[in-house]
């Protein structure tokens, strides 16, 4: 086998974000083009293959909360409220908040003010999908509703567990009981649920 | 044919979605962006319509949603319902979890239509229809980072909206304002059963496992991959507690007791040997078309059963 020589920077680069599936359509033209017709990014594009699948089937580490500094998560907050922490940070940080009350309150002031700051006038003119959807002339009356019901929307719905019989009965059964379980079981998905007691 | 699945109605509020392919990044095939739902993490404050006939039905709540979990603020109560359990911290919380082994229902009825990449409160989504033969049954804004349904409506055969749900003040993360407390809770454990009472299909819809339910009833639960409900039979005598003001729900099957909620629709009657009650997200025609292969409401029945509870 030939001696394989080192790709571009750049090649290795784009190679390495469509196995991340974040290419634009030009420079997935332009990976497509290199692994036609050049050798040394195909044997590039299955190194790097491999040292995923290697990556992947390694345990997943869990940092120890001593390690993180000063026990707590720091700017780590503002990177989970961006969205911004990689896949391995995120067990971590959701777990440390699971339990750090004092990380909690942290959380909930930057969420705060982050919603301070949205409620600020915007620069950016909203965009809605109206243009779209209200072509949809039959969806009119609803959103009418909708506009009218928003002024009344903290008016819940609750049922109340009210007993109709007269005693006699052999079984009263709550229709919101019914309806509980009904919602559990829909919540499964697609996948099958074992016994875990505990917080859901 | 696409395979759907279902949109899980955590909390008992229903997701919701369309588009023209735009680029290879956008998923083929409703049940990935389902998935990407099922696994994606919100805060946000919901807001649902539905409108059975004459009637509208409105609900708002604060949700927080994390690893399948759904925790809904009313007014002071959190509902915390996800992976098969359901709790509602109360003064005395008391938890159902549900076991089963059942896997994806795909009854082919559904397929994608239209996806369309859009920007909605400032953020990259794709707009998925759902379609029922030619029909849009549904329409999904899924949020393109996380995968959350921030827009569902779903449709009857005849083009009306009847559900709407849509999430306000969006926010990518969890909040964690929902109560954690909650390992202590007893939990009802509901096993599988096996039983012949309740059809295997009905209406299109699937029956997919049967459970035991309260005062010796069963529950059987029915998908048809998108829409779900569980149809209780009960003893004739057994009395539902809550049913109050119910609307008449007239089919070609008969007369039927209904009360419509934001998020579900629940149904009961009776024949001469049962009383039946639905709960579910299904639209009004779905209703109409199981109703009709099902028992059909015995009007002796119920005036006997009326006048044992008013005259003993």
């Amino acid at each position: 086998m030939a001696d394989v020589r080192p790709v571009s920077d750049r090649v290795s680069m784009l190679l390495s974000c469509y196995l991340d599936g974040e290419l634009t359509r030009d420079e997935l033209t332009e990976v497509v083009a290199a692994l036609e017709s050049d050798l040394d990014a195909i044997a590039e594009f299955r190194r790097l293959k491999d040292a995923r699948r290697i990556v992947r089937t390694l345990p997943m580490l869990h940092m120890p909360l001593e390690l993180i500094p000063g026990g707590h998560l720091g700017e780590q907050l503002s990177a989970y409220l961006d969205g911004e922490l990689v896949t391995a940070e995120m067990p971590i940080v959701s777990t440390h908040l699971g339990t750090c009350q004092d990380c909690r309150r942290e959380l909930a002031e930057l969420d705060r003010s982050r919603t301070a700051v949205r409620a600020l006038p915007g620069v950016e003119p909203p965009e809605f999908l109206a243009p779209r959807i209200e072509d949809r002339k039959h969806r009119r009356g609803l959103r009418a509703a909708v506009a009218v019901a928003a002024g009344a929307a903290a008016v819940s719905l609750a049922f109340a567990v009210t007993p109709l019989g007269n005693g006699e009965d052999p079984a009263q059964v709550s229709i919101v009981d019914l309806e509980s379980r009904h919602t559990a079981r829909a919540s499964t998905g697609s996948a099958p649920t074992a016994v875990q007691v505990g917080a859901p | 044919m696409t395979m759907l699945r279902r949109a899980a109605t955590v909390g008992g509020f229903a997701l919701l979605t369309l588009g023209l392919v735009a680029s290879s990044a956008v998923a083929d095939e409703l049940s990935d962006y389902i998935d990407r739902a099922k696994d994606s993490t919100y805060t946000a404050n919901r807001l649902v319509v539905s409108v059975w006939g004459e009637e509208t039905r409105i609900s708002s709540s604060y949700v927080e949603y994390s690893d399948g979990t759904e925790m809904v603020r009313v007014d002071s109560t959190w509902s915390i319902v996800g992976n098969g359990r359901s709790v509602v911290v109360n003064d005395a919380p008391q938890g159902v979890a549900f076991v089963t082994h059942a896997g994806v229902i795909d009854t082919g009825r559904y397929s994608v239509g239209d996806v369309t990449n859009v920007r909605h409160m400032r953020r990259d989504c794709h707009l998925v229809e759902v379609m029922e033969g030619d029909t849009v049954r549904a329409v999904i804004l899924f949020d393109s980072r996380t995968g959350a349904p921030l827009i569902t409506e779903t449709f009857t055969n005849t083009g009306k909206v009847f559900r709407r749900s849509s999430l306000q003040d969006f926010k990518a993360y969890r909040t964690y304002a929902a109560p954690r407390d909650v390992d202590d809770v007893p939990y009802e454990i509901v096993m599988p059963l096996q039983s012949e009472l309740l059809p295997q299909s009905v209406g299109g819809y699937e029956l997919v496992d049967i459970f035991p339910a309260p005062g010796g009833a069963e529950q059987g639960f029915y998908s048809d991959g998108l829409f779900t409900f569980s149809l209780f039979a009960l003893a004739e005598t057994s009395a539902v507690t809550g049913f109050e003001s119910p609307m008449p729900f007239i089919t070609a099957s008969g007369s039927y007791d209904l009360v419509a909620t934001p998020q579900d629709v629940r149904i009961r009657w009776s024949d001469t040997n049962n009383q039946y009650v639905i709960v579910g997200d299904l639209p009004p025609d779905h209703a109409a078309d199981v109703l009709a292969e099902l028992p059909a409401p015995d009007v002796r029945s119920m005036f006997s059963r009326w006048w044992t509870r008013i005259f003993g």
